[in-house]
């Protein structure tokens, strides 16, 4: 890490925006910040960011049916090499399942301390994706995992691997990627793997429970 | 004609300066539980005189050219409802009383109306007949009619009669109203001129009105309807506004003061209750494990500087009443009283079995060394979950940090309760 990674901050409160921006740390530079979509797509396409602390409430998503200004910003910037991590106060599986869907590579809340926001942004920018113990735990239930669902096949999108489930109870329990790899007495980069696996199934995946999981626990 | 005067009650008389302020009286209300509209009764209570006083006034003034009539209804119109919850309910069965005497002046007078003829009271049919049919006609009609129009409008928000005993009564009174209709319009074609027009009009009329009581009952509904969308959109806007505003703040003062400060403590405990009012809509009595589980996480971040997150998957019926709930509990309350700092809980159910993590990141302890007096651990989680049939296990945390608890309880024939985890 020689270089510090470039951020754009996308947040509607300017209070939120200067706060997050002080507590960062300095291998994280602060590249641009933007209140609304509009302005968000802009400061992307300009300044080429390595990662986008993206709020998922955005104001003045100007008519776009339904889309949380976050997912209307990941989707306004499509062609970007830039990676998007979500930040909320919510933990409302239905925003978050849509910013993710969307193609952001991990979720927060704003709670996270600064020293918490820049590992998650090390991570997103380094390829993996960040997970808090309430995702983990949407994914479980999303994906059938409590009621005993496991798939064969690893590839398989719509249920989780048995291995995939172990690291997501482990996530949800509370225990970081270093504590999960020495429980499952493996490296950690097989843990973020797995996680980046269960990311891409949440991206991709057709379960239609996801949807219904979603719109019923509008808020938690 | 000299006016009554009201049956005052004894008060004394006013002193010329008033040394000690008398002691004010009761609003004047109508209570919410009454015999027909509460007038009388809230003005016995208001003027602090009996109650058959104030009854037996508005019937001597009602005889003096309508007087107390007018006093009654002028009442009855400015007089608000008692303040309360429940919906006003009446002790006299006006609505049965108004039907039973329409109906029976309609029987009694049956052959009068049958026989166009036996209207000649005094011999004859002359003009004080007709007006004497006049005033028995419009007499049925106005008791059927209010009979109606007050089951449909009062008698039906009454939680003491209701829906179908006003649909009953309006039937009923339909059903006169039409039958005095059929007979009045019959004699119409036999002469009778503008007078039977008249009569045959009455009923018409009073049907019209009875029947537009509906439109009355569905615009009301409407109404309130249409006040019910109009809050939940306001209540939407201000969870949308508080949502974008306060939550933020709160947040980033949590965010700001680190994990255990006090500032982020209270922060926290805003949030949360903040976030239970704006979106909790209805919670259940007997809630369930892990809403529970979250309200007393929520209550105990007042009260040590820790930060709990509970995380569930899976629904399982154990209820916050449970033994399982209480062993969690307990367990939570234990890491946050030894450990502080950041602790999880997770919670995974089914319906075969239920899973509660709660793990936390301070200095750890050896359960065995805990001396045999302090009952917290060893009784109210490894006795608890154990009488159950269930299991408690204590270690350390992952990686070594800390400790975590885990509690399992897996009900049902065959199912080996404490078959734990497949960790170790």
């Amino acid at each position: 890490m020689d270089e510090p990674l470039r951020v754009v901050i996308v947040d509607d409160h300017s209070i939120f925006r200067s706060g997050l921006r002080a507590d960062l740390d300095p291998s994280v530079d602060v590249v641009g910040e933007a209140p609304d979509v509009a302005t968000a797509i802009a400061v992307i396409a300009a300044t080429a960011p390595d990662v986008v602390l993206l709020d998922v409430h955005l104001p003045g998503t100007s008519g776009v049916a339904e889309a949380s200004g976050g997912e209307a910003v990941i989707r306004g910037s499509a062609p970007t090499a830039s990676r998007f991590l979500a930040l909320s106060v919510s933990d409302a599986a239905e925003d978050v399942v849509r910013v993710i869907r969307a193609g952001a590579r991990g979720y927060i809340t704003k709670g996270s301390s600064g020293a918490e926001v820049s590992r998650a942004v090390h991570a997103v920018a380094g390829g993996d994706a960040v997970f808090s113990p309430r995702l983990a735990g949407f994914v479980l239930d999303a994906f059938g995992a409590v009621a005993g669902e496991t798939a064969v096949v690893d590839d398989e999108l719509d249920r989780l691997s048995a291995r995939e489930q172990e690291v997501m109870r482990l996530i949800a329990r509370g225990y970081a990627y270093k504590e999960v790899a020495t429980e499952l007495f493996i490296s950690i980069k097989t843990v973020e793997t797995h996680v980046s696996a269960v990311l891409r199934k949440l991206q991709l995946s057709s379960r239609h429970e996801l949807t219904v999981w979603a719109s019923e626990r509008r808020l938690l | 004609m000299r006016p009554a005067r009201p049956p005052r009650p004894a008060r004394p008389p006013r002193p010329a300066r008033p040394v000690v302020a008398a002691p004010p009286r009761p609003p004047l209300v109508r209570p919410r539980d009454c015999l027909v509209a509460g007038v009388a009764e809230g003005l016995a209570v208001h003027l602090g005189a009996p109650l058959w006083a104030v009854r037996a006034f508005f019937v001597v003034t009602a005889g003096m050219l309508g007087a107390g009539v007018l006093l009654y209804l002028w009442c009855w119109a400015f007089m608000p409802w008692a303040a309360g919850e429940a919906s006003p309910t009446r002790r006299a069965p006006v609505a049965w009383v108004l039907t039973a005497a329409s109906t029976a002046l309609t029987l009694t007078f049956l052959p009068l109306y049958l026989d166009p003829w036996a209207w000649s009271i005094w011999g004859g049919y002359s003009a004080p007949d007709a007006v004497a049919a006049m005033l028995l006609l419009v007499t049925t009609v106005a008791f059927a009619t209010t009979a109606g129009m007050w089951a449909a409008l009062v008698d039906r928000a009454d939680p003491a009669r209701g829906i179908r005993h006003a649909l009953l009564v309006r039937a009923a009174m339909m059903t006169l109203l039409a039958v005095l209709l059929v007979l009045e319009s019959s004699r119409l074609a036999g002469g009778g001129g503008f007078a039977q027009l008249v009569r045959t009009a009455i009923p018409l009329v009073a049907l019209v009105a009875v029947s537009s009581t509906t439109l009355i009952e569905r615009w009301r509904d409407l109404s309130s309807e249409r006040v019910k969308r109009i809050r939940e959109e306001q209540r939407a806007e201000m969870a949308a506004h508080l949502h974008d505003s306060v939550l933020q703040t709160l947040a980033l003062i949590q965010n700001r003061a680190g994990a255990s400060s006090e500032a982020a403590r209270l922060a926290r405990a805003q949030e949360r209750e903040l976030r239970a009012w704006l979106y909790d809509g209805d919670a259940p009595a007997d809630s369930d494990l892990p809403t529970d589980l979250r309200d007393y996480a929520g209550a105990l971040e007042l009260d040590f500087p820790v930060r709990i997150d509970v995380v569930s998957a899976g629904a399982s019926d154990e209820r916050a009443s449970g033994e399982v709930a209480a062993a969690a509990r307990e367990a939570i309350l234990n890491a946050a009283r030894h450990a502080g700092g950041e602790i999880s809980v997770y919670l995974e159910g089914t319906a075969a079995s239920v899973d509660v993590y709660v793990r936390d990141r301070g200095p750890g302890f050896d359960p065995d060394a805990v001396p045999a007096d302090r009952l917290g651990v060893r009784e109210s989680i490894i006795g608890r979950m154990r009488r159950i049939g269930g299991s408690a296990t204590i270690r350390p945390g992952g990686g070594g940090t800390g400790t975590e608890v885990h509690l399992r309880y897996a009900p049902g024939p065959g199912r080996a309760a404490g078959g734990q985890g497949r960790h170790g």
